[in-house]
């Protein structure tokens, strides 16, 4: 069992040209007559690697129906021998947009295209519901469209956004993730870009490590946020999911919440619990970007103090510059640890069963 | 230590390199401004295929916004996290005691009857 490997962040990418059949005619004459019309994070700051993604990577478009996926297969899901892979999107831009109605109408091509392009060519991969979160009456709307595919395995959002996900106005969204019993994923992005706040309290940055250091504060306001707000002793079935903000931070930042729900707790007095148990029940981080304590001495103990055998699941951001190597990233860990992160966390979570052959996934 | 031939001299121009199989390891073969290094094709960081990435120069400056161009050509770096290594040393620039392995590299005439110089590597 040691082998079994799911990936909780796999990027695969959606070229314009394929989107466009999945539009409805008044967006695609739109954008060929006016261009995208979506904010993108490149514009403001620099990535990594080549348009963000490690400078190898070059996969084939237009080339028969599966070059892409078959290229993604040979450098990653083969490769690395995934059990599964959690495809999570590629082009967040449209959670920056201010026409919700649009961002609609480019979450439902999306969504259309990952199904049909991607999950129904490779039953090892699952999918992520993008919805327009601008409007979460649209959002809950999408979600009821497509919530109930068995190969759709959770929601997904950018960490940019105009409220904490915690406010009563995301509350159409959490119903209908319990209603299809889909987690709600949390993936960073979109920071300061189009109709997201700023990338911190204190106004935007200047430079790219600002602002990955930014989205962890970001990832901070969000969960603290559920936890105050409520959200999960309203809707006890929710699960949420960090992805991609990194993941030992999260020990001292539990440690603050509780230590400050001792004291406050009589202003949020629904607040049952303390914030580290509404942690352990409802949240899960993803481990990509790996930050890794100078002492390695550090690293067990930390591992403990985020609750790593319960909570982490393993992800390598293919094919992203900061990608993490399903064998390499991670320093040693007792075997049962490593299953856990590695495999069954996510296996529970996406209820995802063991693979029946070990040989691949494609299907005809 | 064996004494492998990786090709003519003049298959490796200044600024260029080439990447050789040899006995199952991938070596990365610079020539630096006519000075040819050899350096193991793998990032001790994550195993990335290191020497994919660009070859350039290490980007210095003496304040906010400057930039100035050191060691041009003699740094490689990786294609995944981006980690500078010195092409001559195999060292990381900012963090030396992270390095990818060197070989020996000469320049040497392969037999007497033949003019062009090759490329050797022991290891």
């Amino acid at each position: 069992m040691s082998h079994l490997i799911i990936d909780c962040d796999i990027h695969a990418s959606i070229p314009y040209e394929g989107l466009k059949a999945y539009l409805p005619r008044y967006y695609r004459e739109q954008i060929e007559t006016w261009g995208k019309r979506v904010p993108g994070q490149n514009q403001m700051y620099m990535n990594g690697g080549t348009n963000g993604s490690m400078q190898e990577h070059q996969p084939p478009r237009g080339q028969g129906d599966d070059a892409y996926l078959d290229y993604i297969r040979t450098h990653h899901i083969d490769k690395f021998n995934l059990t599964y892979g959690i495809v999570t999107g590629s082009d967040y831009g449209l959670h920056a947009s201010p026409d919700a109605d649009y961002a609609a109408a480019l979450c439902t091509a999306a969504n259309d295209y990952v199904i049909e392009r991607y999950l129904s060519r490779d039953s090892r991969l699952k999918g992520s519901i993008q919805i327009p979160k601008q409007d979460p009456m649209l959002a809950a709307k999408e979600i009821d469209r497509v919530g109930s595919h068995p190969d759709m395995v959770q929601v997904i959002v950018s960490n940019g956004a105009e409220r904490p996900y915690g406010n009563r106005r995301y509350e159409p969204i959490y119903e209908a993730c319990v209603r299809h019993n889909l987690p709600f994923a949390i993936h960073v992005s979109m920071e300061g870009i189009g109709i997201n706040n700023p990338p911190t309290g204190a106004g935007y940055v200047s430079y790219y490590a600002e602002y990955r250091a930014a989205r962890t504060q970001i990832m901070m306001a969000h969960l603290a946020s559920f936890i105050f707000e409520g959200v999960f002793v309203k809707y006890p079935e929710l699960k949420v999911i960090m992805v991609e903000a990194g993941m030992l931070w999260v020990a001292p930042y539990l440690w603050r919440l509780d230590q400050d729900w001792k004291a406050l707790r009589h202003q949020t007095p629904w607040v049952k619990e303390p914030p580290s148990e509404y942690y352990r029940r409802h949240v899960k981080i993803t481990s990509q970007p790996l930050e890794l304590p100078p002492n390695k001495e550090l690293f067990l103990p930390l591992m403990e103090a985020i609750n790593a055998r319960d909570n982490l699941m393993f992800a390598s951001d293919y094919p992203h510059w900061d990608f993490d190597s399903p064998f390499l990233a991670f320093p040693k860990m007792d075997a049962e640890m490593k299953r856990r992160i590695f495999y069954q966390n996510a296996a529970d979570l996406y209820q995802l069963s063991a693979p029946e052959s070990e040989a691949g996934g494609a299907r005809s | 230590m064996n004494r492998y031939c990786v090709g003519p001299a003049s298959d490796i121009a200044p600024g260029s390199r080439k990447i050789v199989d040899i006995g199952g390891r991938s070596i990365g073969v610079y020539n630096v401004n006519g000075q040819f290094f050899a350096i193991r094709n793998v990032c001790p960081h994550q195993g990335a295929p290191l020497c994919l990435g660009i070859t350039t120069s290490f980007v210095t400056s003496p304040g906010r916004g400057e930039f100035c161009f050191e060691l041009e050509g003699e740094i490689v770096r990786c294609p995944w996290h981006f980690w500078e290594f010195d092409i001559k040393t195999g060292q990381m620039v900012v963090d030396p005691k992270t390095w990818t392995k060197t070989y020996d590299v000469s320049v040497e005439r392969y037999d007497v009857s033949v003019e062009e110089e090759h490329i050797f590597i022991r290891l």
